[in-house]
């Protein structure tokens, strides 16, 4: 071995030495934030808003650069999210139960452990409409009709496998009854079939009901506690019927990620949160708030897969 | 309600958001002339960059995007049979033997104002009649739909050329390629052999582009003879301010090809293309020389342009008041509002008159200003593109259309599959296969498909569901007319033709 040679190596064990103890420095440069949906769709827009609040609660002057790897209903950006580098300079979003979901009814590349549970941002509950032209209004004549006819009460929904479909299950299951699911592409055709009267009811999130109320009967909310939103829907278990279900959206990073720089993107996302600025944009764009931090996270994606399982097991969706 | 459209004026007339619309239009008219990049490609590269801006400055781009690429993919369909976008498909039956006439200057005159025109009547549509064109749409359920993607097919008669057989083979490839992807009501995959980027099926414009735009880009690169460009260089015009008192006797057409397009706007998902399909076999049909189209007729320009353009601001009446994009491009434009937290529904117009109103007025704006923008754009600039040698315009082409198909998704996939449409395009050319019904049976195949299966799912399996409505049973017995018409016309010649040959 030359000198040269021996030079290089030490200038290289350097550069990794420094390279190593500017990790504490995180973020140094820019922060790549994948999407796995179009530009402009829900996920994008919660993606885009909340970009700048987090740079400033980052700190260092870093930005983050909003990437759409569109396709396969998010599958392509979170695998590709899986497979990127554990550094902090990747980060994506995230939507359940559907991520978790696809690793049941297709060939999916990562599982649970591929990912570091960042902060889950979204929870938008499940509701159940009617049309207004319908006769019925409340969950007792919706139960009653279902049971009347089995089958016979066609549900309009946006697709399978996803949220809308789960509480489908748990419905069917609550009230002892059978459904019609009719998949349509997307919440609102579904919405507009809905209010057109072709099908007896659909069920969407809350935020896709807000701005219909005086076209459609909405029959309850499945959260816990009334939704601040529209905080006149009476939640399902008001009324008696053990129904909790929503679409999550949050953001995870690469499993295996060094443990200061967790700690600094929690606490970012943690203050993203507190910031009145951000809850207002959040709420113009129709996003109801709901913070789930870290292992929380972690623990709230393991239960949405052993529900998805369950579900698969009993009712399989395809 | 009109009280909001006047108030909603001034702030659409101050000087940044005109301008807006002015960059808008300049900006559509060059991405629909290129081939590859479509205006929802366009769009959805703004959006992000919208976050900053001001409301109306944004959609005011979006709108003048949207008019000024559904005018521009003609440009290329003429000069040179490449639709720029999927809806310049039928300008091109007769805009490209126009060109090859040496009338295509005309040509392209004819379907900028048709363009404008069809612009226009699709803008006042949405200013004036949004509330109730809403309620129309919701009558349309999945039965609805279905009768509409048959009633469209039913176009695939004219486009099937001198040879049924191969006209019809080439419309089974194009509802085969609609069935690859996930199957939206079991959740199965269709032919996609576990590629994840199939799942969503094919992009039209991947297709398209392998199809339409890359033999013919190829070929130009064959072509090293020099060219007389002092000649191709013009193309025989007159101002267009000359040339539009020779086209008002396409009135009937404008107004036909407009109702078309708005009506095909406010349906779900249906898009331009069908519009211009559609419009360009009603014309057709209703031309009192039908023989002479698919050889150079300005009227099958007009029909196209008219509609292709009179679908936009309709296809924004179901994407504001119910949330579902006519189109691709509408949804995404639904993307740029909800950026700015504008939400679809009746509570928009409601709650933001000014913005969602002075969109309205940027249709229009946008809509009127394509006469000046694109009649000056298109007669003096993009002519030129004519003068460039073969091979340099060939290579221009080629590298547009590879970054075109590569930014849809931002995959190199979608470019390996445009080019196995390119070399299934290559040898359809030279076995006189049509390209258009391909087109024509992607686009509805998938939609005649996915509606049929839903109003079954509907009605329980029962298929007089499908008859069941009002709507159903007018729809059906237009296409009985459409398709008995001509035999029921022919046997009425016969009759009277008897008593002189008798």
């Amino acid at each position: 071995m030359s000198f040269k040679s021996i030079a290089v190596s030490a200038a290289l064990i350097v550069t990794c030495a420094t390279t190593g103890s500017a990790m504490a420095d995180y973020p140094e440069k820019k922060v790549d934030m994948i999407v796995g949906f179009a530009a402009g769709g829900g996920t994008d827009v919660m993606a885009r808003t909340i970009s700048p609040y987090l740079e400033k609660y980052l700190g260092n002057g870093t930005s983050i650069v909003v990437k759409n790897m569109p396709g396969a209903s998010g599958q392509i950006g979170v695998t590709a999210v899986a497979d990127a580098d554990p550094d902090g300079y990747t980060i994506g979003t995230y939507n359940l139960p559907g991520t978790m979901a696809r690793t049941l009814d297709r060939n999916a590349d990562y599982s649970t452990e591929s990912f570091t549970y960042l902060a889950n941002v979204v929870n938008d509950p499940n509701v159940i409409v009617t049309p207004k032209s319908s006769d019925i209004a409340t969950m007792d004549q919706l139960v009653e009709a279902a049971q009347d006819q089995p089958g016979g009460v066609t549900v309009a929904m946006s697709s399978l496998g996803g949220d809308d479909h789960f509480f489908l299950q748990k419905l069917s299951e609550v009230t002892g009854a059978d459904y019609t699911p009719v998949p349509f592409s997307g919440s609102a055709p579904a919405r507009s079939a809905l209010m057109g009267g072709h099908v007896t009811m659909g069920i969407i999130n809350v935020s896709e009901v807000v701005n219909f109320r005086d076209e459609l009967n909405v029959l309850g909310i499945a959260s816990q506690e009334r939704s601040d939103m529209a905080d006149d829907i009476p939640t399902f278990k008001e009324q008696g019927y053990d129904l909790v279900n929503g679409a999550l959206r949050g953001f995870v990073a690469p499993a295996d990620l060094p443990e200061d720089v967790k700690s600094k993107l929690l606490s970012a996302f943690q203050k993203t949160y507190e910031d009145p600025d951000f809850q207002a944009a959040m709420r113009k764009s129709g996003n109801p708030t709901e913070l789930t931090l870290g292992d929380d996270f972690q623990a709230l994606n393991d239960e949405q897969l052993v529900l998805a399982k369950k579900i698969w097991e009993t009712t399989p969706w395809k | 309600m009109y009280e909001n459209l006047i108030n909603a004026l001034p702030a659409v007339l101050s000087l940044g958001n005109l301008l807006a619309v002015v960059i808008g239009v300049i900006a559509g008219i060059c991405v629909g002339a290129l081939p590859g990049l479509s205006a929802t490609m366009a769009i959805s590269v703004l959006i992000p960059f919208t976050f900053g801006m001001d409301p109306l400055v944004a959609l005011g781009m979006m709108a003048g995007i949207y008019n000024g690429a559904m005018y521009g993919g003609s440009i290329p369909a003429v000069l040179l049979r490449i639709p720029g976008t999927p809806a310049a498909v039928a300008t091109s039956f007769d805009g490209y033997p126009m060109a090859q006439q040496g009338r295509g200057g005309y040509a392209l005159q004819v379907a900028v104002v048709s363009s404008s025109l069809g612009g226009i009547a699709s803008a006042l549509v949405l200013m004036l009649l949004a509330p109730p064109l809403a309620k129309v749409t919701l009558l349309f359920g999945p039965s609805e739909i279905f009768w509409v993607a048959v009633f469209g097919m039913s176009a695939i008669v004219f486009l099937l050329g001198g040879d049924v057989i191969k006209g019809l083979i080439s419309a089974a490839f194009g509802v085969f390629i609609s069935l690859i992807g996930i199957d939206t009501i079991t959740g199965y995959d269709r032919y996609t052999f576990g590629h994840l980027e199939l799942l969503d099926g094919i992009n039209i414009v991947v297709l398209l582009v392998g199809l339409y735009a890359l033999p013919p880009a190829v070929a130009l690169l064959e072509e090293v003879r020099d060219l007389d460009t002092a000649n191709t260089g013009r193309l025989n015009t007159t101002s267009i301010w000359q040339a539009i008192p020779g086209m008002l006797k396409y009135w009937k057409t404008w107004i036909r090809s407009s109702v078309i397009g708005v009506f095909v706007g406010i349906l779900p998902g249906a898009g331009g293309s069908m519009a211009a399909f559609l419009s360009y076999n009603e014309a057709r049909r209703a031309s009192k020389n039908p023989q002479d189209w698919g050889k150079g007729e300005p009227e099958g320009v007009a029909a196209s342009e008219t509609s292709n353009n009179a679908d936009t601001a309709a296809a924004l009446i179901p994407a504001l008041t119910l949330g579902i994009p006519g189109t691709a491009v509408a949804a995404v434009m639904l993307g740029g509002l909800l950026i700015h937290g504008l939400q679809p529904g009746p509570m928009l117009f409601r709650d933001n008159p000014d913005i969602v109103f002075g969109f309205m007025w940027q249709f229009l704006f946008a809509a009127i200003l394509l006469i000046a923008l694109g009649g000056a754009l298109a007669t003096n600039s993009f002519a030129q593109v004519l003068r460039l040698p073969r091979p340099l315009l060939g290579a221009i082409i080629l590298a547009l259309i590879f970054i075109g198909v590569y930014s849809i998704n931002g995959r190199m996939f979608d470019v390996y599959l445009m080019m196995g449409f390119g070399l299934i395009g290559y040898f359809m050319d030279k076995l006189k296969f049509p390209l258009p019904p391909v087109v024509l049976g992607l686009i509805l195949g998938g939609f005649a498909e996915q509606n049929l299966r839903l109003a079954l799912r509907i009605g329980g399996g029962d298929w007089s569901i499908l008859a069941s409505s009002v709507a159903s049973k007018i729809i059906i017995a237009m296409i009985l007319i459409v398709v008995f018409m001509p035999l029921i016309s022919r046997g009425i010649r016969r009759l009277k033709a008897r008593p002189d040959a008798g």
